[in-house]
């Protein structure tokens, strides 16, 4: 499937700070995409310039290769890091207004609001005051609001935080749902296990650029070629003090994390750990996503 | 009341497909050709004009459910019946003066009835056969004075030189009128010369000065600046804290991922315009019907004149005031803001509101006063007073809705650049002059 959600260079500054850079990436269709990044990045600014919800000093937001306006974003579903849902109204009421002002008549409206409340086990909850409910139900309340009228794109901004691992299970199950659907899914997460299972593709930014960008298979298996060694009886590494060409990243009780500079056999290792003792494990290791982020973003 | 009947049918309808919900394959069935029906695209163009609609269909019913509204309407039903009915009441029971004739003729009888139209009192005669029975009823109340014969006119306490109520005017002018019919029977007078001399053409007279209003217009003016006044800060106070709730909740963020701040604004602007219309509306029919029904002086003289008047200022306030409290609500973001913002903008409304309560109550408009009626922010509460007071023509009234018409339309416009630049700005406070020196 080609690319849908295209951004292109976007720039934006408040007074001194510089919180988008010329920023670049495209997500396509299908997929969920996990949008990564530190505190203060530029996630959040980079998601609500998408719904024109900033203003921004350069660049442009496109959805099948054309800029997004008014007309598109009514396909596009949000939700916010903040939240947001009049917390006095009742839930099935506000399903069904989010539901009618994105384009949907009233009829579609009524039964989309019920086929989500009922996807979110809510079903009984359509009277109930948004501000009586729990906080996993509110969250699983702002999703519904986000899809309730079925968009093409999913642009969620920390959508799993506060959750319980079954609020997790369940809201991600739908986002790949979502996806499996035909749909764009764009989710920001600090909790990268959890992005790490559930996306095929990553986006990673730092200071409003883009540092890191693939399919987090390619992410995890890029790169320096790493070894997980363990000798019986060592617990220091020491053998590997001689070694040319190789890095120690770790320690841990006994478990040598090595990282291979290029053109680094890996026989040269298991030679000089086999001189040392026992080789009770020896295995190429992929990276994990965190130390994929904590390299792109230094 | 269109949006009343799609609320209402948009209830039932939920209801029912809430209580027989199909099963989970027949309601996504459903579901998936529901969206094959509408194209989005095309559908989405057709919607659009009635963005505005859907915002202010949501107020509407969300102000309607509030127990404010309900407590509110009420309060103010209350005190206009009260306002209605209670100065009826009281005026047809002391209007009636109780007369008591002693030996009289008939025509004595028809002298005592013309009196009694001359000096404005509605007049009921008791005949009584002794000065003793009627001294008897004056002690018991039942009769305010009593005739007898052509020789004197009995009453229960002396009057005051300064006592102008019905019943002193009455006793004096009677006294008077009989002694002068005593005077021309003495004098030999024919019953024919006798009529001549004591219907003489009375020689008109012309006042310099425009006549002074009847006090029915001066009371409803009253009224309807005082309703003016509490509904235009309660629904300022609507608009203000509503905008400020959808920024705080930061829902006005999947609003306009949706719609734009123009149509947001002006929907929840006409919403909560829509209520304030039918709350007056209601009010003003319960006050007319009731008026009808007790026969009050709602219904005469300039009265009728000053309700529409005050009717109109109601909405050319709201459609003026609104505006500045929803860009008021944008830039706060908290409780405290909120009530740091209501006290200067409500400052003008309540000098109009109280320096068009003393004049009323003073009976004459000076220029100072006419010039507030033509101020956007204070035409509210002094053109209902001038109405009252008589002091205006039409034409005036013209100019001054022109003038509030003509400024309602800056103000919008301005406030909905404020709007649209402050209600996503959030964490600390914005300043207005930061907002209109913003590029963009």
């Amino acid at each position: 499937m080609g690319e849908a959600l295209e951004l292109d260079g976007l720039t934006r500054r408040f007074g001194s700070i510089t919180a988008l850079d010329g920023l670049s990436f495209s997500a396509p269709r299908g997929q969920v995409v996990g949008f990564l990044g530190p505190n203060g990045a530029g996630k959040t600014t980079t998601m609500r310039a998408v719904f024109g919800l900033t203003d921004l000093d350069a660049g442009s937001v496109r959805w099948s290769g054309k800029a997004v306006g008014a007309s598109e974003r009514r396909r596009f579903g949000y939700m916010p890091e903040e939240r947001g849902l009049y917390p006095a109204m009742l839930l099935g009421e506000q399903l069904r207004y989010l539901a009618r002002l994105h384009g949907l008549s009233p009829r579609a409206a009524s039964r989309s609001v019920a086929h989500w409340l009922e996807r979110f086990e809510l079903a009984d909850r359509f009277d109930s005051r948004v501000d009586a409910l729990s906080h996993g139900n509110q969250q699983r309340a702002q999703l519904a609001a986000a899809l309730v009228h079925n968009p093409e794109l999913l642009v969620l901004d920390e959508p799993l935080a506060g959750l319980d691992p079954a609020g997790i299970e369940a809201i991600g199950a739908v986002l790949l749902e979502q996806a499996h659907a035909g749909a764009c899914v764009l989710f920001s997460s600090h909790q990268l296990d959890l992005v790490e299972d559930l996306c095929e593709t990553v986006v990673i930014i730092d200071h409003g650029r883009l540092v890191a960008e693939g399919t987090v298979e390619g992410l995890a298996t890029g790169g320096a070629r790493r070894l997980v060694v363990r000798v019986e009886g060592d617990r220091t590494g020491n053998w590997t003090a001689r070694l040319v060409g190789v890095q120690v990243s770790e320690v841990d009780r006994g478990a040598v994390r090595l990282v291979l500079e290029p053109g680094t056999d890996s026989d040269v290792v298991l030679r000089a750990a086999l001189a040392a003792g026992k080789v009770t494990e020896f295995s190429l290791e992929r990276r994990r996503l965190s130390e994929v982020f904590r390299e792109a973003v230094g | 009341m269109i949006f009343l009947v799609r609320w209402v049918r948009g209830r039932r309808r939920r209801a029912a497909g809430i209580a027989g919900s199909p099963n989970d394959h027949e309601l996504d069935a459903q579901f998936e050709s529901t969206f094959a029906e509408e194209p989005t695209g095309g559908l989405v163009h057709r919607l659009r004009s009635s963005d505005v609609a859907l915002v202010a269909e949501r107020e509407i019913r969300e102000r309607l459910r509030g127990r404010a509204f309900r407590v509110v309407t009420l309060l103010l039903l209350v005190v206009v019946a009260g306002a209605t009915v209670i100065p009826a009441i009281t005026k047809s029971t002391s209007t009636a003066e109780h007369v008591g004739v002693v030996a009289a003729s008939k025509s004595e009888i028809v002298l005592v009835r013309s009196v009694g139209r001359a000096v404005g009192a509605r007049v009921a005669v008791t005949r009584f056969s002794s000065p003793a029975a009627a001294e008897r009823a004056l002690r018991d109340g039942t009769i305010d004075l009593a005739l007898v014969g052509e020789s004197e006119i009995l009453l229960d306490s002396p009057l005051s030189s300064t006592d102008t109520s019905a019943r002193a005017e009455l006793a004096r002018t009677l006294s008077q009128v009989v002694g002068q019919e005593r005077a021309y029977a003495s004098a030999g007078l024919t019953p024919a010369q006798i009529a001549a001399v004591s219907s003489p053409r009375l020689v008109p007279l012309r006042s310099l000065q425009p006549a002074k209003p009847s006090s029915p217009g001066r009371s409803t003016a009253l009224i309807g600046i005082i309703l003016v006044f509490v509904m235009l800060t309660q629904y300022n106070t609507w608009t203000l804290i509503g905008v400020m709730e959808e920024k705080s909740s930061r829902v006005v963020e999947v609003l306009l991922a949706a719609i734009r701040p123009l149509q947001l604004l002006a929907g929840k602007v006409l919403g909560i315009g829509a209520v304030v219309l039918a709350q007056a509306g209601l009010v003003v029919a319960v006050a007319l019907l009731l008026g009808a029904a007790v026969g009050s002086d709602l219904l005469t003289g300039a009265a009728p004149l000053v309700v529409v008047t005050s009717l109109l200022w109601l909405v050319l306030g709201y459609s003026f005031f609104c505006w500045v409290y929803a860009a008021a609500g944008s830039m706060a973001e908290r409780q405290d803001q909120v009530q740091t913002l209501a006290l200067p903008l409500g400052l003008p409304l309540i000098i109009g509101y109280i320096l068009a309560l003393t004049t009323l109550s003073s009976g004459s408009a000076p220029i100072w006063f006419q010039v507030l009626g033509y101020l956007p922010p204070t035409a509210p509460f002094a053109m209902p007073a001038l109405v009252g007071l008589g002091a205006v023509s039409w034409w005036q009234v013209v100019i001054s809705c022109i003038v509030t018409v003509t400024a309602t339309v800056g103000v919008a416009r301005l406030a909905a650049v404020v709007y649209r630049r402050a209600v996503l700005r959030t964490g600390r406070r914005v300043g207005l002059r930061e907002l209109l020196n913003q590029p963009g």
